[in-house]
């Protein structure tokens, strides 16, 4: 049984979100108990060491073979098995697409399919490994619903949901060893609900996966200029809390942030939530360039593309100052 | 409770061995000391000395005997 405390989330935190998921999904087959798990020769990186040893019949490691895992997975679907699969986001999304269409998307076939590093984590090994789209074609495959959890507690909570969730998921997660904590207790996390972390009228902030800490610490920055932030963690991308968005409308300016190319993620979701309200905020979208980047370290990378909290506080700050002066 | 009891406390706790096991113990020696397990027992000790340790301390805690010697850092004595 998980212990939501303060010392378990912050070795969550140490362990970064693929640890966390390992750690969780020692839980599952209490949860299910014809649970599988594949992974494409990720089963250290998936963190699933203790479960491989533990459950060893319940762990099929394909190899480097993202494709057959999504095939393997179908067919394991089809005989009543809960799959998840994990390889890294860009693989999940990109290499597997037609796969995942098919399987996952047309056929409905009850697969978790766990994208690690996704985002710029992995930047040291290059643009081949970033994940940059894997939001934008995700979303765009009908049925599939996107979980993009902020932090590890938080993927911790996801990975159980997903468990208990029937039908096709991509569960989306980011960041590095020593991931910022944004839960450090227990809290509902309800997939399709956005959580409102805090409270402001200026200027509202809608985040996903690691940015949510970002955007936090952001709006702490703001909070200095005499500038109030809402911030909501947008956790499920698709289906999106169309209400959660809504009530922002109130604001002056709306932000949503990604650690996820601005085309297509979590900022084209809530454009398309508001194309028909005539009355809203302008809306700035922040998140990766449109570009392929060189490798280097996560934490340069995410300098470089503007998401540090100070950066996104002066984006956010010079958008605001335009707003009032239009 | 002196510090070396806490200290002690925090690897029975984590690791479910006795004390008596704990002298030349390294990482990875025991199935419960795997990285899950090492990111546990560094999380029970940040909370029981109220510090936080840096990440090349974590990687560098290698040993129960190394890891007294890095909780120096942190003005913790044995």
């Amino acid at each position: 049984m998980i212990a939501y405390t303060r010392a378990s989330t912050r070795s969550w935190s140490m362990l970064g979100s693929s640890g966390s998921f390992g750690l969780a999904a020692m839980e599952l087959p209490e949860l299910s108990s014809n649970v599988a798990i594949l992974t494409a020769d990720l089963s250290f990186f998936s963190g699933l060491d203790r479960f491989r040893a533990k459950y060893p019949e319940r762990l099929i490691n394909v190899g480097i073979a993202e494709q057959n895992m999504l095939g393997v997975a179908a067919g394991m679907a089809k005989e009543g098995h809960k799959v998840f699969a994990t390889t890294y986001a860009t693989f999940a999304s990109a290499r597997t697409c037609d796969q995942v269409r098919v399987n996952m998307g047309y056929m409905q076939f009850d697969i978790k399919l766990v994208g690690l590093a996704a985002g710029l984590s992995v930047g040291i090994l290059g643009p081949t490994h970033m994940s940059i789209e894997d939001i934008a074609v995700m979303r765009a495959i009908p049925n599939i619903t996107v979980v993009s959890p902020a932090d590890c507690t938080a993927t911790v909570k996801a990975t159980l949901a997903a468990a208990a969730h029937k039908g096709p998921m991509y569960l989306r997660l980011s960041g590095v060893q020593n991931n910022p904590t944004v839960y450090s207790a227990d809290f509902d996390f309800i997939i399709g609900k956005a959580i409102k972390l805090r409270e402001g009228d200026d200027i509202a902030i809608i985040a996903t996966g690691t940015m949510v800490y970002a955007a936090l610490e952001a709006a702490k920055l703001l909070a200095e200029r005499q500038i109030t932030c809402s911030v909501v963690d947008m956790h499920t991308i698709k289906p999106l809390d169309e209400a959660a968005v809504k009530e922002t409308l109130g604001a002056r300016l709306l932000v949503t942030i990604e650690e996820h190319s601005v085309h297509g993620g979590l900022g084209g979701a809530v454009a398309e939530c508001l194309a028909l309200t005539p009355r809203k905020p302008p809306h700035l979208v922040l998140g990766m360039t449109d570009t392929f980047h060189h490798p280097a370290d996560y934490h340069f990378l995410l300098e470089k593309n503007g998401l540090t909290p100070k950066q996104l506080a002066a984006s956010i700050a010079t958008a605001y100052d335009e707003v009032k002066a239009a | 409770m002196t510090n070396l009891e806490k200290y002690t406390k925090a690897f029975v706790d984590s690791f479910d061995i006795p004390p008596s096991a704990l002298a030349g113990l390294v990482y990875q020696a025991i199935p419960s000391w795997d990285s899950v397990g090492h990111m546990g027992l560094m999380a029970v000790l940040e909370e029981a000395f109220g510090i936080t340790l840096e990440i090349d301390d974590v990687i560098d805690f290698s040993s129960f005997e190394r890891g007294q010697e890095l909780l120096k850092k942190y003005g913790v004595e044995f």
